[in-house]
């Protein structure tokens, strides 16, 4: 909407003059002067459309060697170029840094953010740190690409259902309105008609009636006004009640919304940030439950030991018929005998006091994984 | 493998280190027979094993009883510390048998459950000794019943999914076990109850024995006669690991059909049905049979062929073929043959489809913490055949 007549008239700016072109508001009444959000030079229209319409060009300000785009120029907002200059880093940063509350664990959290997020704003008007401050917002908006949409979506879709409401209840207002004054109508047509009734039976009627007529006729209108009365407060209950519901249903919706959006937070970058489960990828069965089957620090197991006393059971076909292996035997052997290599009972005493001391429970399977740990030392052959 | 003896295994984790380390021998000094020796220090180390099994006791509480049989009775506990943490107590009664001593069974529970600590066998906490000399055993408390149970209720509907599940970690139980060297000898499926949190744990190891001692006898009457293996049916004294494997083939069938397989009413039907189900047992397929105590010779003109993978195949077609092959291994008649646990679990069929369902998924009923009462004092190698089998039950209203 280009401003009107009378607000560049107020503004007092009839002598102002372009910088680039010096030609003035005094020559060229329709003069308007528009800014790049790359330098914030003001410049008139036709400098503009001189310079820029053949592909971007250096500002011609004297010292600014910024290269501008023609789509870029707008017309200023507020009369100030540092306000103009502070917004548009607002909003920029807004966009990017658009966590909302319902995102954070604690109100504390959240502060903190909006805090964060004004020092953000601050550095990049003042020009402290800019550099630094441009790539954390750089990589932040790399690594939250799915948040910052959803979050985008979600603002979207407020405001569009807040003016949707906002239409709504502009609608309602309206046909309250418009009801009221047919009732009005209505009630001043009957006391017409009443009344007129009333005159018409006084002059048909006696003398002695005329006291009991009136009084008759008034009793009507009351009754009637009454009746009225009590169906206006009926409707308007109903009508209450519906607004109340739709309020319920839209806060509901605006809720489950909010539950779906998230992302991945930048736990470097904005803190206390809700954290989002995401489903650990199922690990390959293991049927051994996380235990390694025939491992052996300290030997390796033969298949055939000699012994003259185990000799006559290799030839006992009853025990070889009944599933009785001398492997098994060879095992158990090997394994008593090294039970207890390795073992430090002070150490896991002294680890099992300091875990007690944390108040971490023990998992069940701690034993289980102490005998499957490896033990470094060289396996020895017997 | 390096184990050490230390038990860590106490449901709290505030635990005096001095009171651990001494629990076990002040147990062991109690139980007859293991008497301090000299005759002077006789009386004050009685006094500390005394003082130490009442500080075990005292961690206790007793609630309610879960149920009672010959041998035992099952109260659900908690630590006196901790309301929230739940055991089982096991109080072994005084047997007539054992006028002098402890039973049998709890002596084997006690022995091997103290040694072993995997998520898939039940866990030992604690042993104390109450008044007349009682034997208590603090055990886990799993209060979803077990897979007998599950087996039954035709409102439960499970698929090979979680068979595969429940036969992972039944398999990493046994395996455990054969890897310290402990035969179970009594597998079946309403000895595995289920936790919490859906894990299978094997439970009541009063038939639990070491093995692999040479010339050493063991007993041939063990294991359930509907899960017991065709060498111990003909009376094998020197067997192995093998026995719990064919127990555990069963129960893999017995999940699959959901009735039991080989059903026999006496241990001479066992020995036909599994001949007519696997095949018969010959010098051929089975070296040295015929040598077995009790082998009875099959009668000639009634020799079933050893059941090729057809059969499994056709039988159990819900565990699909690498299922059946694994079934197969496990069910073959010569134990020698036969898988070990390791083999079992190295098997194909866990990494094919479909995936073992996670334990917190899978099927599970109400009410077992009765059922962990009644599996828990039944003894050894005994069915739930009581004379009011098929009589309804007895409405139970705290359980609801």
């Amino acid at each position: 909407m280009p401003p009107s007549r009378e607000s560049m008239q107020n503004r007092g700016d009839e002598d102002e003059v372009c910088p680039v072109c010096k030609s003035s508001r005094y020559l060229n009444p329709d003069m308007q002067f528009l800014i790049n959000p790359e330098c914030y030079h003001k410049m008139c229209e036709s400098c503009v459309d001189r310079i820029f319409s053949s592909g971007p060009a250096n500002c011609p300000v004297a010292g600014c060697h910024k290269t501008l785009r023609k789509n870029r120029f707008r017309r200023q907002t507020f009369e100030d170029i540092n306000v103009e200059r502070e917004v548009d880093i607002r909003r920029r940063v807004m966009q990017i840094l658009n966590r909302r509350e319902e995102e954070f664990d604690s109100k504390r959290a959240w502060d903190d953010f909006l805090e964060q997020r004004e020092e953000i704003i601050a550095n990049l008007v003042h020009g402290t740190d800019v550099a630094k401050t441009e790539a954390n917002l750089h990589s932040y908006a790399q690594a939250n690409m799915h948040s910052i949409r959803a979050n985008q979506a979600l603002e979207a879709q407020e405001a569009s259902s807040f003016q949707e409401r906002q239409t709504q209840e502009q609608e309602l207002a309206r046909l309250r309105r418009e009801v009221a004054r047919q009732e009005y109508e209505n009630e001043r047509r009957e006391m017409l008609a009443g009344r007129e009734d009333v005159l018409s039976r006084l002059a048909a009627g006696g003398p002695g009636d005329a006291a009991a007529i009136a009084r008759e006729g008034q009793k009507v209108l009351l009754k009637k006004s009454s009746a009225r009365r009590s169906e206006e407060e009926r409707i308007r209950q109903k009508q209450a009640a519906l607004r109340g519901s739709e309020n319920k249903k839209a806060g509901q919706a605006a809720l489950t919304t909010a539950d779906k959006a998230g992302g991945i937070g930048d736990p470097s970058f904005i803190k206390g940030l809700k954290r989002i489960k995401t489903p650990e990828p199922e690990k390959p069965y293991d049927p051994f439950g996380g235990l390694a089957p025939n491992k052996r620090d300290y030997y390796t197991l033969r298949d055939y030991y000699p012994s003259s006393y185990l000799d006559p059971l290799r030839q006992n076909v009853r025990a070889q018929a009944g599933g009785y292996d001398l492997q098994e035997y060879y095992s158990r052997t090997l394994l008593e005998a090294f039970a207890g290599l390795g073992c430090f009972i002070n150490e896991e005493v002294a680890q099992r006091d300091a875990t007690s001391s944390l108040g971490a429970t023990k998992p069940v399977s701690t034993e289980g994984a102490a005998m499957a740990a490896s033990s470094k030392s060289p396996a020895e052959s017997f | 493998m390096a184990v050490s003896p230390l038990p860590t295994r106490s449901p709290s984790t505030t635990l005096s280190t001095s009171n651990t380390a001494f629990r076990l021998k002040g147990v062991a000094a109690r139980s007859p027979g293991n008497a301090p020796s000299p005759q002077i220090l006789q009386n004050a180390d009685r006094e500390l094993t005394e003082q130490l099994n009442d500080n075990v006791r005292q961690r206790y509480m007793k609630d309610k009883k879960l149920g009672e049989g010959t041998y035992a009775i099952v109260y659900l506990g908690h630590l006196r510390t901790e309301p929230s943490s739940l055991v089982a107590i096991k109080k072994i009664k005084v047997n007539a048998e054992y006028k002098d001593g402890l039973s049998m069974d709890a002596i084997r529970e006690v022995k091997y459950l103290q040694e072993l600590s995997h998520p898939n066998i039940i866990a030992l906490h604690d042993v104390f000794s109450s008044k007349d000399q009682n034997l208590n055993l603090v055990l886990e408390y799993l209060p979803l019943g077990d897979l007998e149970m599950l087996i039954k209720d035709g409102n439960i509907h499970y698929g090979a999914a979680d068979v595969k599940a429940w036969m992972g970690m039944l398999a990493r139980g046994v395996w455990f076990c054969h890897e310290n060297f402990i035969l179970h000898r009594d597998i079946k499926p309403n000895n595995l109850l289920i936790a919490t949190d859906g894990e299978v744990k094997l439970a009541d190891f009063g038939l639990a024995r070491s093995f692999a001692d040479p010339y050493l006898n063991m007993t041939h009457q063990v294991i359930t006669r509907w899960y017991r293996p065709p060498e111990l049916l003909y009376g094998a004294r020197q067997y192995s690991g093998a026995v719990d494997i064919w127990s555990m083939g069963i129960v893999f069938a017995e999940l699959l059909l959901r009735v039991p397989f080989v059903a026999g009413n006496s241990d001479l039907d066992q020995i036909t049905k599994i001949c007519e189900a696997f095949g018969t047992p010959t010098e051929e397929n089975w070296p040295g049979v015929t040598k077995l105590p009790t082998y009875i010779p099959a009668d000639k003109g009634h020799i079933v062929p050893v059941q090729g993978r057809d059969f499994f195949l056709r039988q159990f077609p819900t565990a699909g073929p690498v299922g059946a092959d694994l079934l197969m291994s496990m069910c073959t008649l010569n134990p020698s043959k036969r898988s070990t646990a390791c083999q079992v679990l190295q098997h194909r069929w866990w990494f094919t489809e479909p995936r073992p369902t996670n334990k917190e998924d899978l099927p599970r009923k109400a009410g077992g913490s009765q059922k962990m009462g009644s599996d828990l004092t039944r003894k050894g190698g005994e069915l739930d055949d009581s004379p009011f089998k098929d009589t309804a039950r007895q409405l139970d209203f705290n359980a609801m």
